[in-house]
């Protein structure tokens, strides 16, 4: 190896971890359950806590209120997409998987990336989500995503109390399949 | 160069199909939604000790392909870009043996309607080892069937996740420049030259490595286990090799067409059937070497065609780089 590479690799190497520290990778990943306890009765995202109540927009302009959706119902999921190729396909495994099962519950796509109710609508219909089961409600200003600290493909359970059951990221679905069966 | 007999040409029209990737990055998956980072094949040239090799690109998102292979454009008023500078080098360990490591740093800006969002940080980091098999003696004039030898690369890489996963501290997906894991590829490169040609085919069949979750997006979830799919990538090409002037500068002129498939991956061993993709792309790239082949710089350009059936269940993008290399001798 001449002194030329024992120079040089070095410095990448060095570069590479120097990077690592500054970023907070997760190069050696923990599967420990450190999941923080949860007082009941408190208000927030987590399981176990009441779900923020909240009134969005529709995509034809009606207002539609967490609250006032969860009476006659099981309860509800909210699915909050960036209408990207991720959010299409779990949405559409949705639809096709766990829709059918569930005629009891509400869902609700929450588009958080939409800035008029009129893009949300194009979106929807350009998705081929019109008429799919799903109410796309327009989170103009994002109240709801922070509300709930989710992000793309953040898919949440709320009970007909109130109470979150579910708030993680979609996955294979099975997760929503189980929690919803058990509402 | 003379005119060639009906088996060069057989042999010419072989080497055309097999076509040369070391010019093009392969696809990889990038944004704000699927992660980022990777980094431009580094091969070095026979005769070098070392190289380095600083690579900017600018990826243009355009809509995606969804899982039925239809092309869905994004939200109307979207502006959603990465960026990534590469940091690469190689460096020979032995007279067949070589090494090389690419750091990509990501910056993500995704501008919607209703959403605008900018972040950065390193992407998943690339470290390879090369075992040179076969070398190839570029030609001007086929002389005997062994001067149609190409060269031949065979090894495995290993993908660092130093990039920002879904599985860190950061709260939104926008922030993403890295998938969160481990692959380990083995990869073969062919490379030949036939002056004024020059065509290669690269492959490669890549292993994610599973690994325990237990946050999403900075948020503590119940631990799971969780792996991507096996990924398979191609890529062909075929150069034109132009001399310029009487100094001895080249430029090169490359076209290139490219494919990658992930299978689905796995969460506690059960298959997620949304994550299948697959991607075809085409690209072009033109590469000018000065007379002692120290420096050299590249521009490129990668583009996935929108039309059904070129894509499953991946973003349609174009790739823009431009980069510079030196060599030490």
């Amino acid at each position: 190896m001449g002194s030329v590479s024992r120079r040089i690799m070095p410095l990448l190497v060095a570069v590479l971890l120097a990077g690592c520290n500054g970023v907070g990778t997760d190069l050696s990943p923990s599967g420990a359950d450190r999941r923080p306890p949860v007082t009941p009765g408190t208000t927030g995202p987590s399981v176990g806590q009441i779900a923020p109540d909240f009134t969005l927009p529709d995509t034809l302009g009606d207002n539609v209120a967490l609250s006032t959706s969860l009476p006659g119902r099981k309860g509800v999921v909210l699915y909050f997409t960036m209408w990207c190729v991720i959010c299409g396909d779990e949405m559409s495994h949705m639809r096709s998987a766990i829709m059918p099962a569930h005629p009891d519950v509400g869902f609700f796509a929450i588009d958080y990336v939409s800035g008029t109710v009129a893009d949300a609508r194009a979106s929807e219909l350009s998705n081929g989500f019109a008429n799919s089961g799903f109410t796309v409600l327009v989170d103009l200003g994002n109240p709801v995503l922070h509300a709930y600290a989710a992000t793309m493909g953040t898919t949440v359970v709320i009970d007909n109390t109130g109470i979150v059951r579910m708030n993680e990221n979609y996955g294979t679905g099975s997760r929503l399949q189980a929690i919803l069966g058990g509402l | 160069m003379d005119a060639p007999g009906k088996p060069t040409r057989t042999l010419i029209l072989a080497a055309l199909l097999l076509g040369a990737a070391s010019l093009i990055p392969p696809p990889v998956l990038a944004g704000s939604c699927c992660g980022g980072g990777g980094g431009a094949a580094l091969i070095l040239p026979k005769g070098n000790k070392a190289l380095v090799d600083l690579t900017l690109e600018m990826e243009k998102y355009d809509g995606f392909w969804n899982q039925d292979g239809k092309h869905i454009d994004d939200p109307a008023g979207s502006d959603l870009r990465q960026y990534r500078l590469t940091l690469g080098t190689a460096a020979r360990l032995a007279s067949r043996w070589q090494a090389s490591l690419a750091v990509p740093y990501v910056w993500n800006h995704n501008r919607y309607s209703g959403n605008v969002s900018s972040s950065d940080g390193l992407g998943d980091s690339t470290l390879s080892l090369w075992y040179e098999a076969l070398d190839d003696l570029s030609i001007w004039k086929l002389k005997s069937l062994k001067d149609l030898t190409p060269s031949v690369l065979i090894g495995p890489s290993l993908t660092i996740p130093t990039g920002i996963s879904p599985y860190d501290d950061r709260t939104s997906s926008f922030d993403v420049t890295g998938r969160g894991f481990y692959r380990l590829d083995g990869n073969l490169q062919v490379d030949k030259t036939f002056r004024p040609f020059t065509a290669s085919v690269a492959l490669g069949y890549g292993r994610y490595l599973e690994r325990a979750v237990n946050k999403e997006y900075g948020r503590y979830v119940e631990p799971y286990h969780k792996r991507l799919g096996n990924r398979t990538s191609a890529s062909a090409s075929l150069g034109y090799i132009a001399v310029l002037g009487t100094g001895g500068d080249q430029l090169t002129g490359t076209a290139s067409i490219s494919y990658i498939d992930e299978e689905d991956g796995t969460r506690n061993g059960e298959t997620d059937p949304t994550s299948e993709f697959r991607k075809t792309s085409v690209g072009g790239a033109l590469l000018w070497s000065g007379t002692d082949r120290d420096w050299s710089v590249k521009a490129s350009w990668n583009h996935a065609i929108q039309a059904q059936g070129w894509g499953e269940n991946f973003p349609t993008t174009d790739v823009y780089g431009i980069g510079v290399r030196y060599g030490f001798r």
